[in-house]
């Protein structure tokens, strides 16, 4: 009963969250110079004018908010200005799973990477594994995805010639972009796991288990790792987040048709149509995403309430 | 950990499509593969590959010292002959009998006057349109151009899909009685006699057409606006006329009768344009793909977009589309109803979207492209040591625009002393390194028969000289000059050279400003600028597709520079028909381009290909295209 009526409130945030981004970056767009129509040659009057008619720029801005905001809440984005084949919708529906597929194997890298070096470094103190553990975490912090990029794509497909260069299609290809997406979350995950590893092996009931002959194995994984867990669960909101706005860079670099690159080439290109609807899609999935990592978190300590 | 891992294979597994036999970067994602509302070159690459015209430009010819193929437009299309009238004018086109769609129907001179029509169709609202004006009324189908007594179309709102146009609804022919229009000042009425522009008559009309059906005559009265409209019912009460307004009824379109445009199908196979004038180059322009025709019932039961999909999209060129992925790539596949099939070597060819020249330069050199079309420009000096790097002048220039309407730019000599005074061979050598040639004027030489204009070449100086003949002695008094251009490293190189030579041999100050895309074209637009960089690239071989663009308004003027004369003799080109005198008038309209400058010339362009040495049939040309079904691949060629 109180996750339903979380899930309530939640979602009642959620519309007017989405009806606020909604509204400003309508106007903002709007504002900004440059046009959809706008293109290198010059369209000749009779011709903007047919165009304008025809995806309703002619109307009055108060007219236009109104109708958007209709077909909005109906979930029909309209066409998109830049990509005549296609509607709002037939390009997010296309986009998104390729970012999903992306942001997924990113969020699995930096999870597995991020927790075994973790806990390795914990269980390891002030070992070499430790420092070299927590050098790398710290550089995968400090460097910035799109360099990485860089650094990976002269290693592994120039020097080593493992993977291809950019592009979408097999496997090979989806390997090193989720690495570069993953690895400043796996650099943080690594250490948050470290200290919450350390700070629970120092309590009695660690104690306990190890004098009931558990191996230190079961000590460890069962026992340590899941009040270790916590802050780990904590971060991934943020991480989600992060991910999320990483792929927009990285999509780039590696030629990938996601929501980011269609986001940015919106933005770029002045196409309303499409830009409001990637735009209301992460703030939607943001806040689902948020939300479902609350969620979680009540279910690991039930010390949590939620609100 | 579990629900992971199956996302994981779930994820992978969607993307899955191993590439085709042949893949190139076409640069970017194409805006439509509608013939009729597509612009650009990368939309020309894919909708030459899916559709065909009834002629197609293909290299033709000996090499010139340059080694460039010269292109021509050729009946190796859907038509198989053509004819001239001695005057000019009429073209008549012999389609192929074996011409077939890719679903079996045959191509007909029907679907040819079928698909110019929608190509004219002002809600088609073609951006290409103009180039169809040469035909007979054309213009005025496409602009609304009426007048008392031209023959109309009418149709009404009975759309058999609603929101969809076509099919189109129920269409009466009759002739234009009267129209009613709000008076002038209410009206943005505007024709820039040019072709160009114009938007024809105001939306706010009446037209009071007579239908002559069967030995009855009727008269009645139609607008394009709602009824509740103000304006219509403003217009009703304070029309004073004879005709009678109160049966007035809502049409989709009242529009000059397509039946009186010289654009017809003679036959299934004889299809005939009459032009207003001999157009030496329409043959260039009917291999232009905006003409290519598509195939009327698969447009009328998807809809105007729908009908590109794959799986729905029925073509005539050599290629089909088989896949499109939205930013990533287009597959096509060979198409067996091709009329020359026999003769198409690519089996699939994979068309990818990538922006970023090295990222596409790192998948040429790592074997995943066979075909790179924009290879990095910092990297030239160094990929011209290749064999495998495809490069020749061709017809575009990069030239800067001038705001002829902001002092001291509004006098021809201080523009005159801006271009003397810029080292162009400089700018070749050390910042664009590509081989690119310093422009010394607007039309790229090699145009067949045509000698470009001249506009002087780096002399300080006779430029110090124009400056103190204007009033500016070493520059003093002159206001600084500010250099617009589209946020991009190459742009800004440019402009900080020239920035220095014409401080260091004017004395003048200049001042840079970058702003990014959207914006920039806006500015430009709106004429917010006193310098501006700008690149044209030719859309035919023809001085026309340049020289036409600076006629008082033209659209892609925006210098504000108006000559009557110029407008005159660029008017008086299209309708000489002795190719020799066409040529000299051209000739002298640039020289009045050159001497009054409100464009300076900078280099002209060259084309850069990376081209992989399995792939054969690869030309350079003077157009820099590359028709796919022209290419095939040696199986023995090595990887680069």
């Amino acid at each position: 009963m109180q996750v339903l009526t979380f899930l309530f409130k939640r979602f009642g945030w959620m519309i007017i969250t989405v009806w606020i981004v909604f509204t400003v970056s309508f106007f903002l767009m709007r504002q900004i110079p440059g046009g959809p129509l706008n293109g290198e040659r010059v369209l000749s009057e009779a011709v903007r004018a047919r165009l304008e008619a025809r995806y309703n720029l002619d109307a009055p801005i108060s007219e236009q908010y109104f109708t958007h905001l209709w077909n909005t809440v109906r979930l029909d984005f309209g066409p998109s200005f830049k990509m005549q084949d296609f509607t709002v919708n037939e390009v997010l529906a296309q986009g998104f799973p390729v970012s999903a597929a992306l942001g997924i194997l990113g969020m699995v890298f930096a999870i597995t990477i991020g927790m075994t070096s973790g806990v390795v470094s914990a269980v390891r103190r002030n070992s070499v594994y430790d420092y070299s553990f927590m050098l790398l975490a710290t550089l995968g912090i400090a460097i910035p995805n799109f360099v990485l990029a860089a650094m990976l794509i002269v290693i592994f497909v120039f020097n080593l010639q493992m993977f291809p260069a950019a592009g979408w299609g097999d496997i090979s290809q989806i390997i090193l972009p989720a690495f570069c997406l993953g690895a400043p979350f796996a650099g943080y995950i690594a250490r948050l796991t470290r200290t919450g590893m350390l700070e629970v092996l120092g309590n009695d009931y660690i104690r306990t288990a190890y004098a009931k002959g558990l191996s230190p194995r079961t000590v460890v994984l069962k026992h340590g790792l899941r009040g270790a867990l916590l802050p780990v669960v904590s971060y991934l909101g943020p991480a989600i987040a992060g991910i999320l706005t990483g792929s927009l860079v990285l999509e780039r670099i590696f030629v990938i048709p996601g929501m980011g690159s269609h986001f940015i080439e919106a933005a770029i290109q002045r196409d309303y149509t499409l830009a409001m609807g990637a735009l209301l899609t992460y703030t939607v999935l943001l806040f689902v995403m948020n939300t479902l990592v609350d969620l979680a978190y009540s279910i690991i300590d039930p010390r949590v309430k939620l609100e | 950990m579990f629900i992971a891992g199956f996302a994981v294979v779930w994820a992978v597994n969607l993307g899955t499509l191993p590439p085709a036999e042949f893949v190139f970067n076409n640069g970017t994602e194409v805006k439509t593969i509608d013939p009729a509302k597509a612009t650009g070159v990368p939309e020309g690459r894919v909708i030459n590959a899916l559709y065909e015209g009834l002629l197609r430009s293909v290299p033709d010819g000996e090499p010139d010292e340059l080694g460039r193929t010269p292109t021509k437009p050729k009946p190796v299309a859907m038509a198989d002959s053509y004819q001239v009238s001695d005057d000019g004018t009429v073209y008549t086109f012999h389609i192929r009998e074996d011409a077939k769609w890719s679903n079996g129907d045959s191509v007909t001179a029907i679907d040819f006057a079928w698909s110019w029509m929608r190509f004219l169709h002002p809600e088609t609202a073609s951006e290409y349109n103009y180039q169809l004006f040469y035909a007979k009324n054309a213009s005025k189908f496409a602009l609304v151009d009426l007048h008392e007594g031209d023959p109309v179309e009418v149709e009404m709102k009975d759309r058999p899909v609603a929101g969809q146009m076509f099919p189109r609804g129920t269409v009466r022919r009759g002739s234009l009685l009267a129209l009613i229009q709000p008076p002038a000042e209410d009206s943005h009425t505007q024709d820039d006699g040019h072709g160009h522009g114009g938007s024809g008559i105001s939306g706010t009309s009446i037209f009071v057409v007579e239908f002559d059906d069967e030995s009855e005559k009727t008269i009645q009265a139609f607008t394009t606006q709602s009824l509740d409209d103000e304006g219509i019912q403003a217009l009703v009460k304070s029309y004073q006329g004879m005709h009678d307004l109160s049966e007035l009824s809502s049409v989709e379109h009242v529009l000059f009768d397509f039946q009186h445009v010289g654009i017809k199908a003679l036959s299934t196979h004889e299809f005939e344009v009459t032009l207003n004038s001999p157009t030496p180059y329409f043959p260039e322009l009917v291999a232009f793909y905006p003409l290519h025709p598509v195939h009327r019932l698969s447009l009328e039961e998807h809809g105007d977009r729908e009908f590109t999909k794959p799986g729905k999209i029925v073509g005539n060129g050599p290629f089909l589309l088989k896949e499109r992925r939205i930013r990533d790539r287009l597959r096509l596949v060979k198409n067996e109803m091709y009329w020359n099939a026999p003769n198409v070597k690519l089996k699939s060819v994979d068309v990818l979207a990538i922006q970023s020249e090295t990222t596409s330069l790192n998948m040429y050199l790592n074997g995943q492209l066979d075909w790179d079309t924009k290879p990095p420009n910092t990297l030239i000096p160094l990929l011209k040591e290749r064999d495998d790097f495809v490069s020749t002048p061709f017809l575009a220039c990069y030239f800067y625009r001038v705001n002829t309407s902001k002092p001291p730019l509004d006098n021809p000599l201080v523009r005159k002393a801006l271009n003397m005074a810029i080292d162009k061979q400089t700018i070749v050598d050390s910042i664009v390194k590509g081989g690119q040639v310093p422009a010394r004027s607007f039309v790229p030489p090699g145009m067949n028969g045509y000698q470009s204009g001249y506009c002087g070449e780096y002399d300080v100086e006779q430029a110090k000289r124009l400056l103190a003949e204007a009033g500016y002695p070493n520059g003093k008094g002159l206001p600084t000059i500010e250099i617009l251009y589209n946020t991009a490293d190459s742009h800004r190189d440019i402009a900080e050279v020239i920035q220095q030579d014409w401080k260091k041999n004017l004395g003048v100050d200049v001042s840079l400003r970058n702003l990014e895309w959207g914006t920039f074209l806006d500015t430009l637009r709106v004429g917010d600028y006193m310098v501006s960089r700008s690149g044209w690239i030719g859309d035919y071989a023809d001085p026309n597709t340049f020289l036409d663009m600076f006629v008082t308004d033209g659209p892609n003027n925006q210098t504000k520079w108006s000559n009557s004369l110029y407008d005159e003799g660029i008017e008086k080109a299209k309708y000489e028909s002795d190719p020799v005198r066409r040529m000299a008038i051209f000739k002298e309209m640039e020289q009045t381009l050159m001497d009054e400058q409100p464009i300076i010339p900078i280099y002209f362009y060259v084309s850069l290909n990376m081209v992989n040495s399995r792939v054969k049939g690869f030309t350079a040309n003077l157009q820099d295209v590359h028709p796919l079904h022209l290419l095939s691949l040696d199986s023995e060629g090595a990887e680069p």
